[in-house]
């Protein structure tokens, strides 16, 4: 009887530790975010009062704040599209070579700085950015052209930065890519390549369609993560600036609301990101889940 | 026809040296500014290796910063994650592939839609809970939030429990071995490169956890190593002090590009078509 009772028991006893856990670490802390934004806590003043909307009134017309969307969302036109495209096209190139020694190291090499911390890459863009003494400047200056304000002049920062993160990132999708690609069964391209299509028209009108599934999980993943992508590099290259260039939601975050324990306002910006990422993300299902072809 | 088979052959060769050398140039760079005086990187020579490679910036950089305990504290940091990481997801995964009982799937997909949640979703509330348990400014404050985050480590792990054929688990259903042991003794021996994979992966991302280290660890002996370099930039990069800098970024990427090359197939490999996720 007691054993009976115990083998009913035990998956839960193995489910137990790892519900608690994202229970009591990802979902309970969603509710306490929310009660968060509607008051003013803080450590120093530990009664809350119950504030309605005054703390998402604050950040919404906060400029720092809105520099801080404007700038995720151009980050976003920017990374995103390449960190789409330009793996497929390295994917599609290292399927082509099959599984030789050489293929083997490209995509190694190629996937290496993927595994590095964004801090660790800022640090070392940021020696190659150097205005006076960077790799950059000598080779352009050198070649006969002006030297750069890479980080410093505002218009150009948000590029730098980007290239650094697109470095440091692009290697995931390659990967995740290579593996739908390999996954084709050749007699699919076969007759195509036999009547003479160009491998442009194969690519865009055959393959890619295979792997609709793969593009859609690394599109929807890849505009979520642009985000989580920034706070590293950003942090140690430029610190949001000059005069807020760089910044962006997540650094807004930690600047105006963690790092003072203002948790009222920081609630009412988690929510506020959390939000839009779901809107986004929900519309991201609804304009392009229809086009893939699942098996 | 053939000639142009070898003509494209050729052109994908260059196009992906190309992209491999753009991609490892800057890594050549640190290495060489690391081991370059800091005079002579000053210099604005290019040199793509140091003519006299020295240790002095490494010496400049333990000297000056407490790089050493940032080093062993991303240490202790990942590997304690990925400890518990695996001593949660393991059994749960297990019983999600190889045991009926009532809510299962609800169960599951509690865990796994956990990996839709944007990152930041809890961080006000959890960086409230671990002022008020004493852990701020500690390891333990870094390590316990960031366990939770095993939303594809169980439905990769449970995928790979499933693999297993039923009639391995028959001899020790007969010999009335209870569940724990089926998972110890028969299916963990079984799914060993899953568990690398998802160790490497694991060990991986913690090793380079940013923001919240950032939120909690304050004084700068308690840092981790891609937290601390930030310290270091702030400070040593209005000084010049480039090639140290350097060496604290070699140092930083070290741990984790030698465990790539040692666990190369399983990473790249790891990454199963409809499996894929972002760690």
């Amino acid at each position: 009887m007691a054993k009976r009772m115990t083998s009913r028991l035990a998956p839960y006893l193995f489910v137990a530790p790892a519900i608690l856990m994202v229970l009591v670490f990802l979902y309970l802390p969603i509710l306490v975010s929310l009660a968060l934004s509607f008051s003013d806590w803080n450590f120093i003043r530990p009664d809350a009062r119950f504030v309605g909307l005054e703390n998402y009134r604050a950040v919404l017309g906060d400029t720092n704040f809105h520099a801080a969307l404007r700038n995720t969302g151009i980050y976003t036109l920017i990374l995103a599209p390449l960190q789409v495209v330009i793996p497929l096209l390295l994917a599609r190139l290292l399927v082509r070579l099959g599984k030789s020694r050489l293929a083997n190291f490209y995509k190694s090499a190629l996937f290496l700085p993927t595994i590095i911390a964004f801090s660790i890459a800022g640090a070392t863009w940021l020696w190659l950015f150097n205005p006076l003494t960077g790799l950059f400047n000598i080779v352009l200056e050198a070649a006969g052209f002006a030297p750069q304000r890479w980080l410093e002049d505002p218009k150009l920062a948000i590029w730098s930065v980007s290239a650094t993160v697109f470095w440091k990132t692009f290697g995931l999708n390659m990967l995740l890519f290579l593996a739908a690609f390999t996954a084709i069964p050749p007699e699919l391209t076969e007759a195509a390549r036999i009547d003479g299509a160009r491998p442009a028209r194969i690519l865009w009108r055959i393959e890619v369609p295979l792997i609709s599934p793969t593009l859609f999980f690394v599109i929807v993943t890849t505009v979520l993560g642009v985000m989580d992508d920034l706070l590293g590099a950003v942090d140690v290259m430029t610190g949001g600036g000059p005069i807020d260039a760089t910044t962006n939601l997540l650094f807004y975050l930690w600047e105006k609301g963690l790092r003072f324990f203002q948790f009222g306002h920081a609630g009412a910006t988690t929510m506020i990101i959390a939000a839009l990422i779901g809107f986004i993300t929900w519309a991201q299902f609804k304009l392009l889940e229809r086009k893939v072809h699942y098996g | 026809m053939a000639r142009q088979r070898r003509f494209s052959g050729l052109a994908i060769h260059i196009v992906l040296a190309l992209a491999t050398g753009l991609t490892l140039f800057p890594m050549l760079w640190m290495l060489t500014t690391a081991f370059t005086p800091n005079e002579q990187v000053l210099s604005r020579a290019i040199r793509f290796w140091p003519e006299e490679p020295t240790l002095d910036n490494f010496r400049t950089a333990f000297a000056r910063h407490p790089v050493g305990l940032w080093l062993w504290n991303a240490l202790v940091v990942s590997v304690l994650v990925t400890a518990g990481k695996l001593a949660i997801s393991v059994p749960a995964a297990f019983a999600f592939a190889r045991m009926e009982f009532r809510g299962r799937d609800t169960l599951f997909w509690i865990i796994v839609a956990t990996l839709t949640f944007p990152s930041i979703i809890g961080i006000v509330p959890t960086f409230i809970a671990v002022v008020k348990l004493g852990w701020y400014d500690t390891l333990t404050g870094v390590i316990v939030p960031s366990i939770p985050f095993i939303g594809f480590y169980v439905f990769y792990l449970r995928q790979s429990f499933r693999a297993l054929p039923a009639d391995m688990f028959e001899a020790a259903r007969l010999d009335k071995a209870g569940m724990f042991k089926q998972m110890w003794r028969i299916a963990l021996p079984n799914v060993k490169p899953a568990l690398a994979a998802v160790t490497v992966l694991s060990f991986l991302g913690a090793w380079n956890i940013y923001f919240w280290s950032l939120l909690i660890l304050e004084s700068p002996e308690r840092k981790t190593i891609t937290i601390g370099i930030k310290v270091f930039s702030d400070v040593e990069a209005s000084n010049q002090q480039w090639g140290p800098l350097m060496a604290v970024a070699l140092l930083g990427i070290l741990p984790v590009v030698a465990l790539f090359f040692a666990a190369q197939r399983t990473m790249l490999e790891a990454f199963a078509p409809g499996a894929g996720g972002k760690g």
